[in-house]
């Protein structure tokens, strides 16, 4: 894939989730549990995942996380998204190569959620010395099944139309 | 568009938060390590250690400084009764939280619930 197209289709890429997360922060779901996200972020990470590969999600995860905390000013909820993202990108990454025959890309999204969740816990549980914290992690999970479902279809239908679309851009005219 | 293995993951994740959950609040009813102070003139007089036998069990706290019946339920308590005029201590009815108070300040009679361990709230930073 050409250099400087790929570049900014990653850069756009890292943009659309820092508005997404940016817009997810206005919306009070931590009713449910604290901490609680809709991770709508993730659907960003996962498109890159599909469409770039692993490298390049970790990548777009990474700088996500980043610029997210020059906008929010959260030195500590950057520990916390930062772990969360490494852990669930690699668990994505996992899922997605070796067992993309037994799960879609909801099962994907939904081991992605997982993964986030427990590394926040594991991160929040080791800052605090408290280890009581994980018993945060049912309910966590459970909103993270929901929201990790909404998430893998939305990145279900985005993949499809936009594999086609990348394909054309970067392989036809070089 | 939901594979076999997606709705397995989906029930097995179902369930097994479902359980802990159950075991977590189990956990946290059981070992809810709590006990209430009474205290008079700055002094602990009684302390009372949370049972399901003494559930609806009163406790007079008679002093120099006057009468109060005391009443324990299910990990709270109340002041039923008090020769004291204003009556706030019975107004203020349960309390169940570690760090609670009930004060009565004409009988110097203070009610607190205590953790065993002293230990802090969790206080959630940030997400």
């Amino acid at each position: 894939m050409g250099g400087i197209k790929r570049l900014i289709f990653l850069s756009l890429l890292v943009s659309i989730g820092l508005g997404l997360s940016v817009i997810e922060s206005m919306m009070p779901v931590s009713f449910v549990a604290p901490g609680a996200k809709l991770g709508l972020s993730n659907i960003v990470i996962l498109i890159t995942l599909v469409i770039f590969g692993f490298k390049d999600a970790l990548t777009v995860g990474i700088l996500k996380s980043i610029v997210l905390t020059l906008i929010t000013g959260g030195v500590i909820s950057f520990i916390y998204s930062l772990s969360g993202y490494i852990v669930s990108c690699i668990l994505m990454y996992f899922i997605y190569r070796n067992f993309s025959n037994i799960f879609s890309l909801i099962g994907v999204s939904i081991f992605g959620a997982l993964g986030h969740n427990f590394a926040q816990v594991l991160v929040a549980s080791l800052m605090m010395k408290n280890f009581r914290i994980f018993s945060y992690l049912p309910l966590l999970l459970l909103t993270g099944l929901f929201t990790g479902y909404f998430v893998g279809l939305a990145s279900m239908y985005i993949s499809r139309n936009l594999q086609k679309t990348f394909n054309n851009i970067f392989y036809t005219k070089g | 568009m939901l594979t076999k293995g997606d709705k397995y993951l989906i029930l097995s994740i179902i369930i097994i938060s479902v359980l802990s959950l159950v075991y977590v609040k189990n956990l946290a009813v059981n070992h809810g390590k709590k006990y209430i102070s009474v205290q008079v003139n700055g002094e602990e007089v009684k302390r009372i250690f949370f049972d399901d036998k003494i559930i609806g069990k009163t406790y007079p706290i008679e002093t120099e400084y006057g009468y109060n019946l005391i009443e324990v339920a299910d990990g709270k308590v109340r002041v039923i009764e008090a020769d004291c005029p204003d009556q706030l201590d019975v107004k203020q009815g349960y309390i169940s939280k570690v760090g609670e108070v009930i004060v009565c300040l004409p009988n110097r009679l203070v009610i607190e619930i205590k953790g065993i361990h002293d230990e802090r709230d969790i206080d959630y930073m940030s997400h």
